[in-house]
């Protein structure tokens, strides 16, 4: 499903590498994971899917489903099925988050050449998925993500990822801000949406999320290069010796 | 030393055609001699400086009422009014003249409406009619209005149901339209007014003034709505007076209009009064708007608020002065104005200029002002998941505006406001 070749990547203002030839290959109905320390560049990749604006691609390649994924803007990869749960949700002061997701979806149905969502079936889909979240009545008419807690912005997070059903999940950091009972609940979420259509990629720094999201794959990132692939096992591992050994 | 400028061709037309009749001939003869002391406002003059009036109105536009407009291109713009389906009485002025034949008046006793172009007019408006304001348009507007409404809510009535009152401008002649109203809340009335302003495509001048007495315990919530024609001067001048434990909550939202300033005068004469002022501009084009707020806190335990968001394209230009002054004896005063522009492009300017004089040591006020494009994390979050450059576009600015009119009570109104909105954003991106 995505297949990323001698990836380099430079922030646009500051002509600074970040990613330093990546490769990368995952298919369709496996999750995989990019563990490694700050600064290893496992945002900055996140972004680059996504479409980010700031950073250059000097060298290498991103294909999705056979098309060139650099060439596509950003709201073209969203109906394309690429979707960012970001670490940061962006708060939007004046537009309610069920209007939000509302646009959002339509938008890439209108993209990929489908009929629009009625609103009263919206409603329906977007109140069960709601209610397995989590998400109250109450944050789906507040403005998005505007007051919500830690928790809260994570889980309306995995309720867009559930109403717009990309085919790859790129989730950045999504653990962060969780207490135990969160991250459970988001787990879960997430678990609830693996199938052999979709892959997920999986950005963590710690090992915790990954007893909730089982990964297929492992791989460990530093200095803006997989160093090493394996296993479930690899997360295990690097809880215990840490990321000093692939330090740069 | 004092400077004499020349007249322009506007004052002098005003000078000439100036021959005041009726009851109010006084004090229209000392409202005329009080603008004559200035003229025109000019960039000479602090207050002005962003607009002057001398420049804008570059030719001679007679003081005119009544209409030679047919009967279609009036109705044609009494349906531009976005509020016919949620004012519940509507009172019609037509180039400056009350037109009670399309006018439909409250179904109730709890208000009094008299036109201000009658001849007799009862004393609770006339009383309200003084010569004595400081601003040289409020003075002129004085000594020439033809018409307008003069609206009494009784004591203790609760008028929830809007009354719409709906200026239209043809602008069949290049001419000075002139109205005023004259809004009295007895103690513990409520009431919901909306002042809406159209017009024609031709250049034209409306100086209008709406004078607001709001009495103990009274409430008025109030908006305005601002749709003059695209060559048109809007000059206008709000003034408040709000007695004991009096609320107001004002909103104006300008969209049209070459020129426009507006101006709010809000005195707190009795205790434990709040006031709540808001307002949306947005602008393209050339459009400028120059919008100046003086709030007087001249009591003890009043609270002001005022928030403006100002929403710029192409070569538009916004400006916001708020002032508020805090008399000797007003502790516990507790006030805050801020102003939002958002400059969508290179061309457009914004200035804000935030005042505040206080007299008094038992105080909280503030204020800030800030000016900015869209933000770029928020574009690329709605773009993250499928919404379109244009479509996210369109929601940010919506959404920026909107908060200036969040607070406006009635549901029915907001939808109104929001939709004047989105028309303004799907006429942009048409382009």
């Amino acid at each position: 499903m995505l297949e990323i070749k001698n990836l380099h990547v430079s922030l646009e203002e500051e002509d600074k590498q970040i990613i330093k030839g990546l490769d990368l290959t995952i298919n369709a109905g496996e999750v995989n994971a990019i563990m490694g320390p700050n600064g290893s560049g496992k945002s900055t990749l996140s972004y680059v899917l996504a479409g980010r604006p700031g950073y250059e691609v000097t060298d290498g390649s991103i294909t999705y489903k056979g098309q060139d994924l650099l060439e596509m803007e950003i709201d073209e990869r969203a109906a394309a099925g690429v979707f960012l749960a970001f670490q940061y949700p962006i708060e939007i002061p004046g537009v309610a988050t069920m209007q939000f997701l509302k646009v959002a979806l339509n938008a890439q149905r209108k993209a990929r050449g489908e009929d629009e969502m009625t609103t009263p079936d919206f409603m329906r889909l977007v109140r069960g998925k709601a209610e397995q979240l989590n998400v109250t009545t109450d944050m789906l008419k507040r403005p998005v993500n505007v007051g919500f807690s830690g928790g809260e912005k994570k889980r309306a997070e995995i309720l867009q990822m559930a109403v717009l059903e990309p085919a790859l999940c790129v989730l950045d950091e999504t653990d962060s801000g969780l207490d135990i009972d969160a991250l459970r609940v988001v787990a879960e979420g997430v678990n609830a949406l693996r199938s052999p259509e979709r892959a997920m990629l999986v950005i963590t720094h710690y090992q915790r999320l990954l007893d909730y999201i089982v990964p297929d794959r492992v791989h460990v990132m530093s200095d803006g290069r997989i160093v090493k692939s394996g296993g479930k096992e690899l997360a295990l591992e690097l809880e215990k010796d840490g990321y000093a050994a692939f330090a740069a | 030393m004092t400077v004499s400028l020349m007249k322009t061709p506007a004052e002098t037309a005003y000078a000439d055609a100036f021959d005041p009749q009726g009851a109010l001939a006084d004090v229209r003869k000392s409202a005329f001699a009080q603008f004559a002391e200035t003229g025109l406002p000019h960039r000479r003059m602090e207050d002005w400086k962003w607009t002057d009036l001398r420049q804008l109105i570059s030719k001679a536009l007679p003081p005119a009422s009544g209409t030679s407009a047919s009967a279609e291109a009036i109705d044609d713009l009494i349906a531009a009014s976005p509020f016919g389906d949620v004012a519940r009485a509507r009172l019609v002025f037509v180039d400056g003249s009350y037109d009670p034949g399309r006018s439909s008046l409250p179904a109730t006793g709890d208000v009094e409406f008299a036109s201000l172009g009658s001849d007799d007019l009862p004393a609770w408006v006339s009383d309200k009619l003084v010569a004595g304001s400081t601003d040289p348009i409020a003075a002129l507007n004085l000594a020439y209005m033809s018409d307008g409404a003069a609206l009494r809510f009784k004591a203790g009535s609760g008028m929830d149901a809007p009354i719409e009152l709906l200026f239209v401008t043809t602008a069949e002649q290049a001419a000075t339209y002139t109205t005023r109203n004259v809004v009295v809340l007895d103690e513990g009335a409520s009431a919901t007014l909306i002042e809406t302003h159209v017009g024609g495509t031709g250049e034209y001048l409306h100086n209008a003034v709406t004078q607001l007495h709001v009495g103990d315990n009274a409430r008025l919530d109030r908006v305005k709505v601002q749709e003059e024609g695209l060559e048109a001067i809007h000059l206008s001048n709000l003034e408040v007076h709000l007695a004991q434990s009096a609320c107001l909550k004002d909103f104006t939202l300008t969209i049209g209009g070459r020129a426009t300033r507006q101006q709010g005068f809000i005195t707190f004469d009795g205790e434990h009064s709040e006031s709540y002022v808001s307002g949306a501009f947005l602008l393209t084009g050339k459009q400028h708007n120059d919008t100046r707020l003086v709030i007087d806190h001249a009591v003890p335990n009043c609270t002001s608020r005022e928030l403006f968001k100002c929403v710029m394209d192409q070569a538009a230009r916004g400006v916001f002065q708020g002032k508020a002054i805090v008399r000797r004896d007003a502790q516990k005063t507790d006030g805050n104005q801020s102003s939002h522009a958002l400059l969508l492009s290179v061309d457009a300017e914004f200035d804000a200029k935030p005042e505040l004089e206080i007299y008094a040591d038992d105080v909280i006020c503030g204020h800030g002002a800030t000016s900015g494009d869209l933000d770029e994390d928020q574009m690329f979050y709605l773009r993250a998941r499928g919404i379109t450059e244009t479509e996210a576009k369109s929601m940010l600015i919506g959404a920026f505006a909107a908060e200036a009119f969040d607070d406006v009570e009635s549901g029915a109104i907001r939808e109104v406001l929001g939709g004047l909105a989105e028309g303004w954003l799907a006429r942009r991106k048409a382009g």
